[in-house]
């Protein structure tokens, strides 16, 4: 691999700069931390977790669907054929998405390259969230 | 004061306790860092939570076909502040998985996996798809009708794989159908492999950033 073009500041230099993680960031970690373990407690005890029905084996739901994680996948699989559908979504994207930094010292060399591997990912993203809310919806 | 102070010079003494604690906190993150950095932190927190709670109900919790319905309902009705515990480790799952997509966008987009920090990315996307994973087979366990059906079709899906989805299959529900032997791989998975796997890539990921620093803005 090639060297990176620029290199990131090491930890010597890091800490002629910025400001003290203890107790600057840690205070503010802190915070935000406190934050989110109210508002999961307000969920907690304001709105406990319904139980449901027992599972029927031989009862048949109408409107099957995954956790919301998974309802993007769920819905590409509606309209690509189910092989390459699966193929991508579980042998092809994740070592994709892992090995992406490689692609970094090859698009930083063009003036647009990072405008457009942002553009790219936020396309990605709202697609994702589109197919999610389809698949809530219920569209075929 | 004082009796803080003996005790910490008696645990200093012993294991230099205040060398440790500095080397920890005594290192200084770039200016421009703000609260959008905190989103690794917090889904470590609630990893933490899950942990917690998660112990809390294998006290009550019985994984086969019988009994796993009625002893969450058991926890849920009768256990003393059993229902705030179920339903903070539900919540806190699905806030975890926000969190991490929310950590996931921020590293992104500020171009934190460039060259030096690939490996972190990796880890992270690991880390991404454990997370991930825990959801998906903790959501069998309650064996109510959605977490039944919803099972039932993701393992379809990973039994339609070419080549290996049939073994996958097979591998994560130890048969074909969801029985009592899915229900004991699903709980191993979710209570015994991937708490200890995800730890050791939380560690990797963590001396990693402590190595080399939070990354500066493009
Ligand atoms: C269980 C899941 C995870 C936990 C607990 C976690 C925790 C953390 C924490 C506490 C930091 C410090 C800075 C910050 O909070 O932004 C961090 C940084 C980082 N994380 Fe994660 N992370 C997780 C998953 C991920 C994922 C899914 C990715 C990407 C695919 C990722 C990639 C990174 C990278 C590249 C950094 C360095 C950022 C920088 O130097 O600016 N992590 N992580």
């Amino acid at each position: 691999m090639n060297q990176p073009e620029r290199r990131e500041t090491s930890p010597e230099e890091h800490q002629k700069g910025g400001v003290p993680f203890f107790p600057d960031h840690f205070v503010k970690e802190m915070s935000v931390m406190a934050l989110v373990a109210a508002i999961l407690w307000f969920l907690a005890t304001l709105m406990p977790m319904p139980m449901g029905e027992p599972a029927d084996p031989l009862r048949t739901p109408p409107g099957i669907k995954p956790e919301w994680y998974f309802l993007a996948v769920f819905q590409i699989l509606k309209y690509v054929p189910k092989d390459a559908g699966i193929i991508f979504s579980f042998l092809i994207f994740p070592p994709l998405l892992m090995l992406f930094p490689l692609t970094y010292n090859w698009y930083s060399k063009y003036t647009y390259g990072r405008l457009v591997v942002h553009t790219i990912g936020a396309l990605g993203v709202l697609t994702a969230v589109f197919l999610s809310l389809l698949a809530y919806l219920g569209f075929e | 004061m004082r009796p803080f102070k003996a005790i910490g010079d008696f645990f200093d003494e012993r294991f230099e306790m205040r060398r440790v604690l500095r080397e920890f906190a005594d290192h200084n993150v770039p200016d421009h860092v703000n609260w959008l950095y905190c989103f690794g932190g917090i889904t470590f927190l609630c990893f933490l939570i899950q942990a917690f709670t998660g112990i809390l109900l294998a006290f009550y919790y019985q994984p086969t076909m019988d009994d796993a319905y009625s002893s969450v309902l058991f926890i849920m009705e009768e256990v003393p502040y059993g229902a705030i515990v179920r339903s903070l480790h539900a919540w806190t799952a699905n806030i975890m998985i926000i969190m991490v997509i929310i950590h996931m966008l921020r590293v992104f987009f500020h171009g934190a996996y460039r060259p030096p920090r690939e490996m972190n990315w990796l880890t992270g996307v690991l880390l991404f798809f454990m997370t991930i994973t825990f959801g998906f087979s903790g959501y069998l366990l309650p064996m109510n009708q959605l977490a039944y059906w919803a099972t039932k079709v993701g393992t379809e899906i990973a039994g339609a794989m070419p080549f290996v989805g049939s073994y996958v299959q097979v591998f994560l529900m130890g048969g074909e159908r969801i029985s009592d032997a899915t229900l004991t791989r699903f709980y191993t998975i979710h209570v015994i492999i991937l708490p200890v796997v995800l730890s050791l890539f939380l560690v990797l990921h963590f001396v990693m950033i402590r190595k080399q620093g939070i990354s500066e803005p493009l």
